[in-house]
C-alpha cells in the first residue's frame, strides 16, 4: 500500500543542486550523545497524526515532564511522497532531530553518515529490545546499528472459504507450504476455467527469502537470488501463471491492487496482517463471511515480519535529548500502549510474552493477534536492508519476463541479480 | 411551428433537430466525463454497512449518509488545510495574472533589443522537466530562508512560462490602431497597457486564472517537500491522510477526492462566461 | 468602439495569430499582425517583464543547469559525485530501458496529440451555442481537468479492472473480457484514453476563446454560398483557428512526451509488465528518486527529454509555417 501511495502525484524527486553544504557531513556526525538531555527537538513520524494524535500528544507530553527542559515538536508526514521527502531533508541539511524510519531509508543514510550509530552512541539499550528486531538496522558493510526498533508487523494469510469449497478443496484444510499453494492453486484455475486465481501477486524479494533462498553473500557485496533455490520457485509460478492460477493483472499489480483483488473476491488467497481483518468486516461483509486464515506460507519455518524503526539524526545539535527521547518512545512502555491501540507488535524484549498477545477469548482478532505473535519470535526481516526501490523493479521486471515465457526462469534471474549488484556498487 | 423555441445569444432560432442532435451528443459526452466521478460521489455517500467492493457494484447508495464527510473533518484538521490551499491558490491566481499580463504584454506589443531572447527564455522554461529540478528548488528555497512558509510553496509557480506565452498571443491579436490611437490621446504606456490591452484580453485572463488556482490547488509533491509543519499543509497532502498507515477507509478517500474537486468547479462555473463570446468583450466594444 | 479590422473584432482569447517563436518573414494571409509599438521608454519592456523572468529563471531555468552539469557526473542523492563526462550518455544507449522508454514516449506523442488537437475543438464547438443548460454541460466536461491525476488514475484502473464496470459490459454485449491493465500495449493505449479524456476540457477552453473570435458573418457568408455544416467546418472554423491548433498540438505534444502520472498510475511503478511500458519521465523517476537515487544518470535521461521536446516544439511550428507558405 505504502509503495502505491508514495507513487501518486508523482513527480519525481531528483537532486540536481551543486554539491550541498550539507553531503558526506561525517566529520559532524560524531555519536556522542552524552551530555544534558536539553533543548528543543523535532519528531517526525509516518503518517500515524490522524489516528494517534493522542497517543502521541500524551507521549510527548510524558517526556517533556520526565526531562524538564526539552521541548518536542512533533511533525507528521503523510504516507505518500515519504522517502522524497526525507531525500529533499537529507540533501538540503534539515534532517529532523529524531526520524521514523524502515531499514531500507536508514542504509543510505547510515552510509552518508546521517544516522547515528547506536551501538557506539546508546549501547546500554541494546538489551531492551528482540535480538532480531535490533539487528533490523545494521548496515552490511559497515559497523554498527542505526535506529532503535519500534513496531513489528507480521500477518497471516488470508483465504476464501467458498472459493476453495467451489474448486473442490476442503475450505477447513488450506495449503501450508509453498508445494501445496501451488498444486492448489493449479486446481482452482483448472475447475474454474481460469477465472479464479489462488494468489494476485508476483513473488517478491521476501517470498524468495521465505522459499528458502540464500538471497545476499555474507559480505552483502553481492546478491544470490540466483541460486538453484530460487529458479525452482520461480519455475513453479510459471506454471501457475501458464494456468491462469495467477492473476493476470499480477504482472502489473500492487499491494493495494492485489487488495482489491481479494476484496472483490477474484483471488482466493493474499497475504496480510493482523490489521486487515477489521477492514474486510468493513469493506466487504459478504467476503468477511468467508474469510479462512491460516498461516503465513514459509519453507523455512520462520515468518517473514516488517520492522519500523526511530533514527537519530548525526548531524543533530540536541543529540542526548534526541537519543532519549528516540528511546523512549520505542520503550516497552509505550510500545505497548501503542501495540494496544492498534494491531501492531512490540519490538521490546519480554513484550510479546504479555497476556495480551498470549491468551486468546475466542475472537479472530485475538486468534491472528496471538497466532502472529507467536510467530514473530522467530520471524525474519527477509527483505535486505541493502535492496533498494530500483533493485526491487529489477527483479520484478525479471520475474515478469520469466512468467511471460520471454526469458527462462535462470537467464532472467541470473539479469536480475547481475543489476542488482551493479545498482549495488553503485549506491 | 415548434413547440421548443430556442435562441442562441444572436437572437438566432435553432432548428429543433439541431436542438435535439446537440443535447443527444452533450448527455453522451456527460456520461463519459462525469460518469466515474458520479461512482466516487456514490461512495462517499455509502453508509458503515455497505460492501463498496460487492461484485456487480452499486452505484446507488443503498443507505445514504453524509457521515463520512464529517469523519473527514474529524480526522484531519480539513478547514484549515483548506485555508491554506485557498490562500495559496488565490496568490497564484494573482501573481500569475498580473505577471503574466506584464509579461507577455512586454514581449507582444513592445519593441525592444532582446524581444526575442526574452520570449526564449519563457519558451524553454516551459519545457524544463519539473521532474528532475525539484531538489534544487528545494535547496534554493532553503538558501532563501522560504523553506516550510506558504510563500515557499507559491514561488516556482508564481509566475508560469506558458501563462506568459498566452498572455502574449493574446495581446499579439490586438491591433496596433487602438494603442495608437490612445498615444496620441496622450496616453503613456502603463496606461495604454491598462485601459486598453488588459480589458481587451480578459478570456485569456480567465483562463490564466483558472489554471493558476487549479495549478496551486492540486499540486502535491512540491508542497509536501518544502513544507514540514503539519499547520502549513495544503489540502492535498492533508487528504492524503485519510490512506491509514494501517488501512484505508474507501469511503473517507472518495468523500475527501469530492472536496477537493468541488471547489474548482464551483470556480468554473463561475469562470465560464468569460470563455465565450459576447460576454466578456462587450464592454471594450461599445 | 468597435473596431474593424481583418480579423473582425477585437480579440480576447488566446487564439495566438502567432508562432511562439517570432520568425522571420512570418506573414500570414489576411492577418495583420502587430508589430508592437515603439511609444516608451527604453527600460520599460523590462520593467513589465522583469517579474517573469526572475521567477522563470530563479525556479525553472537555474535549477535547470544543474541539471545539465549533473549530467555529466555520477552523483547519488547522498553523495555528491565527480565529473564522469560522457559516460551516463554512453550507459544510456546500451540501456535497455531507456530505448524502451524512448519509444513509448514517442508513441504516445503519435496516439495522443492528433486527438487532443481534434477532439477538443468539436467538444467546444457543441458546447459554443448558447441553449438552455448549456452552463451545466460547459462545468461538467470540465471536471476531469480539475479533479487530480491520482483520482482520475484510482477510478480509471477500477473500470478497466478485469471484472470492472467495463468488462462487465464486454462480456455482457458478448465481446468478452479484455486485458486493459495486463497487455503492455493496451495498457499504454488505456493510459493514452485517460490523458485524453482527461485533457478534453483543457484543450476545449482554449478552443472555446479562440471560437469567440470567429466573425459569425463568415459563417453566414458561407452559408448564403450554399455550404454545408461540413465544408464551413473546413471552410471557415478551420482556418479561423489554425493558429490555436498549432498551439494545442504544440502544448499537447510537449505534454504527451513527458508523461508520467497516467502510465505510473495505470501500468504500476514498474511500469506494466517486464517494464515494457515505462515511459521517459517514469525513468527519470525510478532511477533518480529515493536516498540511493542515482542523480546523475537520471539528469543525463533529463537532457534528453528537453533536447527532445525542444525539437518536438521546432516541429510543429516549423509545419505550421510551411503550411503557411
Amino acid at each position: 500500500m505504502r509503495i502505491n501511495r508514495r507513487a501518486v502525484a508523482a513527480a519525481a524527486v531528483i537532486a540536481v543542486v551543486l554539491p550541498l553544504s550539507a553531503c558526506g557531513g561525517s566529520e559532524a556526525g560524531s555519536a556522542d550523545a552524552s551530555g544534558k538531555v536539553e533543548g528543543e527537538i523535532t519528531f517526525q513520524t509516518w503518517n500515524l497524526q490522524a489516528n494517534f494524535k493522542d497517543y502521541f500528544n500524551g507521549l510527548i507530553a510524558d517526556f517533556e515532564k520526565q526531562h524538564p527542559g526539552t521541548d518536542v515538536k512533533w511533525v507528521d508526514r503523510p504516507a505518500e511522497g515519504y522517502a522524497d521527502k526525507i531525500s529533499a531533508d537529507a540533501a538540503g541539511g534539515t534532517l529532523p532531530d529524531v526520524v521514523n524510519v524502515s531499514p531500507d531509508l536508514v542504509a543510505p543514510l547510515a552510509k552518508a553518515g546521517l544516522a547515528l550509530d547506536l551501538d557506539k552512541a546508546a549501547p546500554q539499550y541494546k538489551k531492551e529490545y528482540l535480538l532480531g528486531a535490533w539487528d533490523a538496522h545494521r548496515v552490511p558493510g559497515a559497523e554498527g546499528t542505526y535506529a532503535f526498533p519500534w513496531y513489528l508487523n507480521t500477518g497471516p494469510l488470508f483465504y476464501n472459504k467458498r472459493l476453495l469449497r467451489d474448486a473442490g478443496l476442503d475450505p477447513e484444510k488450506p495449503p501450508t507450504t509453498y508445494g501445496e499453494v501451488f498444486d492448489a492453486g493449479l486446481k482452482m484455475a483448472r475447475q474454474s476455467k481460469g477465472k479464479v486465481a489462488a494468489l494476485a501477486n508476483v513473488p517478491t524479494i521476501e517470498d524468495f527469502g521465505r522459499y528458502g533462498v540464500p538471497l545476499m553473500n555474507e559480505e552483502g557485496t553481492a546478491f544470490s537470488f540466483n541460486d538453484p533455490k530460487g529458479v525452482e520457485l520461480l519455475t513453479r509460478y510459471k506454471e501457475l501463471y501458464d494456468a491462469k492460477a495467477l492473476d493476470p493483472q499480477a504482472l502489473t499489480a500492487t499491494p493495494e491492487s492485489s487488495g482489491h483483488k481479494f476484496l472483490t473476491e477474484s483471488v482466493a488467497m493474499n497475504p496480510g496482517s493482523a490489521l486487515d481483518l477489521a477492514n474486510f468486516k468493513k469493506q466487504a461483509p459478504s467476503l468477511y463471511e468467508n474469510i479462512g486464515i491460516t498461516d503465513q506460507i514459509t519453507s523455512t519455518g520462520k515468518a517473514n515480519m516488517y520492522v519500523m524503526g526511530v533514527m537519530v539524526n548525526a548531524q543533530s545539535k540536541r543529540k542526548p535529548a534526541a537519543v532519549a527521547f528516540a528511546h523512549f518512545v520505542t520503550d516497552a512502555t509505550r510500545q505497548m500502549e501503542f501495540a494496544k491501540k492498534v494491531a501492531i507488535f512490540p519490538s521490546t524484549a519480554g513484550s510479546l510474552d504479555d497476556p495480551y498477545f498470549t491468551e486468546e477469548d475466542g475472537t479472530d482478532e485475538t486468534r491472528v493477534r496471538v497466532a502472529a505473535a507467536k510467530s514473530l519470535k522467530t520471524a525474519v526481516n527477509y527483505t535486505p536492508v541493502l535492496f533498494s526501490e530500483q533493485m526491487k523493479t529489477e527483479l520484478r521486471n525479471a520475474v515478469a519476463r520469466a512468467l511471460q515465457g520471454k526469458q527462462s526462469p535462470a537467464e532472467a534471474l541470473d539479469n536480475a541479480v547481475r543489476a542488482c549488484d551493479r545498482l549495488l556498487r553503485q549506491s | 411551428m415548434s413547440v421548443i423555441n430556442v435562441t442562441d445569444a444572436d437572437g438566432k432560432r435553432i432548428p429543433a433537430t439541431q436542438l435535439v442532435l446537440r443535447y443527444v451528443l452533450l448527455l453522451a459526452v456527460l456520461a463519459l466525463t462525469v460518469g466515474p466521478f458520479l461512482w466516487q460521489l456514490s461512495t462517499s455517500l455509502k453508509g458503515p454497512h455497505e460492501d463498496i467492493f460487492g461484485s456487480p457494484p452499486k452505484f446507488l447508495p443503498g443507505e445514504p449518509t453524509l457521515d463520512n464527510y464529517t469523519r473527514v473533518a474529524q480526522t484531519i484538521p480539513v478547514w484549515d488545510y483548506a485555508l491554506n490551499s485557498l490562500k495559496v491558490a488565490t496568490a497564484n491566481v494573482v501573481t500569475n495574472c498580473v505577471g503574466a499580463a506584464l509579461a507577455g504584454y512586454a514581449l507582444a506589443r513592445m519593441r525592444y533589443r532582446g524581444r526575442r531572447a526574452a520570449t526564449l527564455a519563457f519558451i524553454l522554461a516551459m519545457l524544463v522537466p519539473v521532474e528532475g529540478i525539484m531538489i534544487a528548488q528545494f535547496t534554493t528555497m532553503r538558501d532563501l530562508g522560504l523553506n516550510n512558509t506558504l510563500l515557499g510553496v507559491l514561488l516556482p509557480g508564481s509566475i508560469g512560462a506558458m501563462n506568459v506565452l498566452l498572455m502574449r498571443n493574446a495581446f499579439l491579436n490586438l491591433p496596433d490602431e487602438v494603442e495608437e490611437a490612445a498615444y496620441v490621446d496622450g496616453a503613456n504606456v502603463w496606461q495604454r497597457f491598462l485601459r486598453i490591452a488588459l480589458p481587451s484580453v480578459k478570456g485569456t485572463l480567465a483562463v490564466v486564472a483558472i489554471f493558476a488556482f487549479m495549478g496551486a490547488w492540486d499540486d502535491f509533491l512540491w508542497p509536501l517537500i518544502v513544507l514540514s509543519d503539519p499547520e502549513n499543509f495544503t489540502l492535498t497532502i492533508g487528504l492524503n491522510y485519510l490512506h491509514g498507515t494501517f488501512a484505508n477507509d474507501e469511503r473517507l478517500v472518495a468523500a475527501g477526492t469530492i472536496i477537493a474537486v468541488l471547489p474548482l468547479i464551483v470556480l468554473f462555473a463561475c469562470l465560464q462566461r468569460f470563455f465565450f463570446r459576447g460576454v466578456g468583450e462587450g464592454a471594450v466594444k461599445g | 468602439m468597435k473596431t474593424p479590422t481583418a480579423t473582425g473584432t477585437i480579440t480576447s482569447g488566446p487564439a495566438p495569430a502567432e508562432p511562439l517563436v517570432p520568425g522571420p518573414g512570418r506573414r500570414p494571409a489576411g492577418r495583420r499582425t502587430p508589430r508592437g509599438i515603439r511609444r516608451h521608454l527604453p527600460y520599460s519592456p523590462w520593467l513589465f517583464a522583469a517579474p517573469g523572468l526572475l521567477v522563470v529563471g530563479a525556479f525553472s531555468l537555474y535549477p535547470f543547469l544543474s541539471t545539465l552539469v549533473n549530467a555529466f557526473t555520477d552523483r547519488r542523492t547522498l553523495v555528491p559525485g565527480e565529473f564522469v563526462g560522457l559516460a551516463n550518455f554512453r550507459e544510456l544507449l546500451d540501456d535497455e530501458m531507456f530505448w524502451i522508454g524512448l519509444r513509448n514516449s514517442s508513441l504516445y506523442v503519435l496516439g495522443v496529440v492528433p486527438a487532443l488537437v481534434i477532439l477538443p475543438l468539436l467538444l467546444a464547438m457543441l458546447v459554443q451555442r448558447h441553449i438552455p443548460g448549456i452552463t451545466f454541460f460547459r462545468s461538467a466536461f470540465y471536471t476531469p481537468v480539475v479533479a487530480s491525476i491520482v483520482v482520475v488514475g484510482l477510478i480509471w484502473v477500477w473500470m478497466l479492472d478485469d471484472r470492472g464496470l467495463v468488462n462487465s459490459v464486454l462480456e455482457a454485449v458478448g465481446v468478452g473480457r479484455v486485458g486493459f491493465l495486463s497487455d503492455q500495449w493496451l495498457l499504454l493505449l488505456s493510459a493514452m484514453g485517460v490523458t485524453v479524456w482527461k485533457g478534453l476540457g483543457y484543450y476545449m477552453i482554449i478552443y472555446l476563446a479562440a471560437l469567440a473570435n470567429v466573425p459569425r458573418e463568415l459563417h453566414e457568408a458561407a452559408a448564403v454560398d450554399g455550404a454545408g455544416p461540413m465544408r464551413r467546418f473546413f471552410t471557415v472554423t478551420v482556418p479561423a483557428v489554425r493558429s490555436t491548433m498549432v498551439l494545442v498540438g504544440a502544448l499537447s505534444s510537449v505534454a504527451a512526451f513527458k508523461v508520467f502520472s497516467e502510465v505510473y498510475l495505470m501500468a504500476g511503478p514498474s511500469g506494466g509488465p517486464a517494464g515494457e511500458d515505462t515511459t521517459l519521465v517514469m525513468l527519470v523517476q525510478r532511477v533518480g528518486t529515493g536516498l540511493s537515487g542515482r542523480v546523475g544518470y537520471a539528469s543525463a535521461i533529463s537532457v534528453v527529454v528537453f533536447v527532445v521536446t525542444v525539437a518536438l516544439m521546432l516541429l510543429v511550428l516549423r509545419a505550421d509555417r510551411k503550411e503557411d507558405a
